[in-house]
């Protein structure tokens, strides 16, 4: 579904992902660990075409980004840190119309099933965008990406700034999609989310991937390790 | 995506208070400004109803000292203007040469402050001494009239600038941008359906606004059905330019500021700048010779041609021996020489009036060529023109009442060189003067301004789809 051939991004001298080789199949979740700066939001951003790359080629859904921008776009769905919505439109109106312009004719029950699937209480349908807290605007983001049919999600931080509980519920809608066959590429600060959702966990570090793990292999703590050696940080282990 | 933006576009503005501030904006500034011009049409009909019942008036008198003198009976007038005399006539009793104002006339003031809308061509007279200025407060002439042709050329603009500036940056700024990037659209697509139903609305909330007003102050405007669609066409046309305008700064410039502070540059290069450039520049190439030059070289022939007033009056009546056949007292007095004279003053001044004319005239063809650098220029020419107080309007007039003051004269050289008396039957003989109207305005401007705006729009397309991607995601 996602996949990534020597993907490079330079600006100028500085190199912001430099050959990247990453696959994320049907049904996966794969959380790009790393510090800020590591290259995960441009690795996200070449997927969603906003930027060409300096070498090498994505694909989503076998489609090469770069040669159909538009056509890829109908098959993912993206979620990023601040969901920013339409706020004085409500949660139906602002799916009906993201899910609108991207094609997809649906009714008002569809929609309000969306919504209820993405796990939006009933009563904040109706509501306007404005009132909601960063957690009911992830349901109405995953809402989006349920009526669009997405095959592939990317979510560029999308747990910061949760509490836990609406973080975890975040993660349960991740599962969700996952059993649905959605590949799903995150971004994520989160050690923890990484490895309760994550079925495939890759670390970052100055723009190239250090390290590529099974979650269901390691612990949370292995994990930790692992991540804390590739950032070098073995001191502040002491 | 253009159904789901028709249907979301307009909710978004009517919650956010758009499409009712721009109603009550708009119904604000077209009731004042064409309530303002209505009052000046209306003061300019009255001035010249009073002009004209005035000379009813002095006409009235006229005749009933011609009764009493045909009578045989004394009057009590100084002998000078007793009616009998054709140079009394000719002075005294002026005929009323009025410019009436057009059906559009209240849209927009155009030259009407400058110009007076009636004269009154005396037979002593010459060609030069008819005054056509207006005098108009200073402070008026600084300001401006707001008539709706103002609204129009300036205000709206600025209206459609604060309706625009923002579209993709507002969305940049509040981070939705990302999110309708992400979707299967062209991002410039969806700013030119944004704007496009943004300049949809504004053009129904236009329309309904001013066929609101026209009914409320008692015009309708399907009478005037071929005006009204032209002015309509013409504000609309310059309202997509504005748009194509706001189209160009949204992909090219970034931040919100930046736009506003583009757009208002560019509001004051074509309302402001380009107008008072060319104005300067024509002043510049084609300078005006000086007007006082002019009359003192009028006053030195003047002085020069009385000295040698019974030369002319020979020379005269050679060329006009029908005159001095027809006339037996053989009687040559002090209007005898002075209009044989005139004649002569008027052919000796033609080269310095021709001159300052013909300054006037380059000065007004530079215009004329230039004015297409700023749709402000050609609007508020076209609708000076729908109002007929454009400056070829008044030339008009002004060629009409030369043309009418000449005949008013010839009417009675026969009558003073035959030392002939004007009676009573003479009088539904007098020149009577009708003005005569140009041809309304052509609206040619519309499909030029359309041109343009289309351009501006293929240039928006063209120039972003050769720029790197992620300049619409991030602000410049």
């Amino acid at each position: 579904m996602i996949i990534t051939n020597n993907l490079t991004k330079k600006y100028g001298e500085q190199t912001a992902l430099d050959h990247l080789e990453l696959e994320v199949k049907q049904g996966e979740i794969y959380c790009l660990l790393g510090a800020n700066g590591a290259g995960k939001t441009t690795t996200i951003n070449l997927l969603l075409g906003f930027i060409e790359p300096t070498s090498g080629s994505a694909f989503i859904n076998q489609l090469n980004v770069q040669e159909n921008p538009k056509e890829t776009k109908r098959f993912l769905a993206y979620i990023p840190e601040n969901l920013m919505l339409y706020p004085s439109l409500s949660a139906v109106e602002n799916l009906d119309y993201f899910s609108g312009i991207a094609g997809k004719k649906l009714s008002d029950a569809d929609l309000k099933g969306f919504l209820a699937e993405a796990g939006l209480q009933t009563d904040a349908f109706g509501m306007r965008i404005s009132t909601f807290s960063k957690g009911m605007r992830q349901k109405v983001g995953i809402a989006i990406a349920l009526a669009k049919d997405a095959k592939v999600l990317l979510l560029d931080e999308p747990t910061s700034g949760l509490d836990p509980k609406a973080s975890n519920e975040f993660g349960l809608l991740l599962q969700k999609l996952r059993t649905k066959g959605v590949a799903t590429l995150m971004a994520t600060h989160d050690l923890f989310r990484a490895k309760e959702v994550g079925t495939h966990i890759g670390i970052m570090k100055d723009g190239s991937l250090r390290q590529q793990l099974v979650a269901e292999d390691i612990s949370l703590s292995e994990l930790e390790q692992a991540y804390l050696n590739t950032m070098e940080y073995k001191e502040l282990v002491l | 995506m253009l159904s789901y933006n028709c249907k979301y576009e307009l909710k978004l503005l009517l919650r956010s208070r758009w499409i009712q501030l721009l109603s009550i904006m708009l119904l604000l500034l077209f009731g004042f400004s064409i309530y303002n011009g209505l009052e000046k049409v209306e003061k300019r009909k009255r001035d010249i109803t009073a002009a004209k019942e005035e000379v009813k008036e002095n006409d009235a008198v006229m005749l009933k000292l011609l009764d009493s003198v045909e009578g045989g009976m004394e009057v009590s007038a100084s002998p000078w203007t007793i009616p009998t005399s054709p140079m009394a006539v000719g002075n005294y009793h002026p005929r009323v040469a009025a410019m009436e104002p057009q059906s559009m006339a209240f849209i927009a003031t155009g030259q009407a402050d400058l110009f007076t809308h009636y004269v009154k061509p005396r037979v002593s007279g010459d060609d030069s001494a008819l005054n056509f200025a207006e005098m108009t407060s200073p402070v008026q002439l600084l300001f401006g009239s707001f008539d709706l042709a103002f609204v129009i050329v300036y205000l709206l603009p600025l209206l459609i600038i604060a309706f625009s500036y923002d579209v993709l940056s507002a969305e940049r700024e509040s981070g939705s941008l990302r999110l309708l990037a992400a979707q299967p659209i062209r991002i410039q697509s969806w700013v030119l359906q944004k704007l496009g139903l943004r300049f949809f609305w504004l053009s129904i909330l236009v329309i309904g606004s001013l066929t609101i007003i026209f009914f409320a102050v008692g015009l309708n405007p399907f009478t005037e059905m071929t005006g009204f669609l032209g002015l309509l066409g013409l504000i609309i046309t310059y309202m997509l330019f504005w748009f194509a305008l706001a189209f160009l700064i949204n992909l090219w410039v970034g931040t919100s500021a930046k736009n506003a502070v583009a757009l208002l540059g560019l509001w004051v290069v074509f309302v402001l700048l380009a107008p008072s450039m060319l104005n300067q520049l024509g002043n510049t190439l084609y300078p005006m010779p000086s007007r006082t030059l002019m009359i003192n070289q009028m006053r030195d022939l003047k002085a020069e041609v009385t000295k040698k007033q019974d030369e002319i009056l020979d020379n005269f009546l050679r060329d006009h021996p029908e005159y001095a056949i027809n006339d037996t007292t053989q009687y040559r007095g002090f209007y005898h020489r002075y209009m044989a004279s005139q004649k002569l003053v008027k052919e000796e001044l033609a080269p310095v009036v021709d001159k300052f004319e013909g300054q006037l005239q380059k000065q007004q063809d530079w215009i004329g060529r230039f004015k297409w650098v700023s749709p402000a220029i050609i609007v508020q020419e076209s609708l000076n023109q729908m109002a007929g107080t454009s400056t070829r309007d008044y030339e008009n007039f002004r060629k009409q009442v030369v043309g009418f003051a000449s005949d008013w004269r010839q009417h009675f050289m026969p009558f003073l060189y035959n030392n002939q008396d004007f009676s009573q039957k003479d009088y539904p003989n007098l020149p009577k003067f009708q003005f005569e109207q140009r041809s309304s305005a052509s609206f040619g401007v519309i499909p030029v301004l359309l041109l343009i705006a289309i351009a501006l729009f293929g240039l928006g397309f063209t120039v972003s789809r050769s720029s790197k991607k992620g300049n619409i995601l991030t602000a410049n």
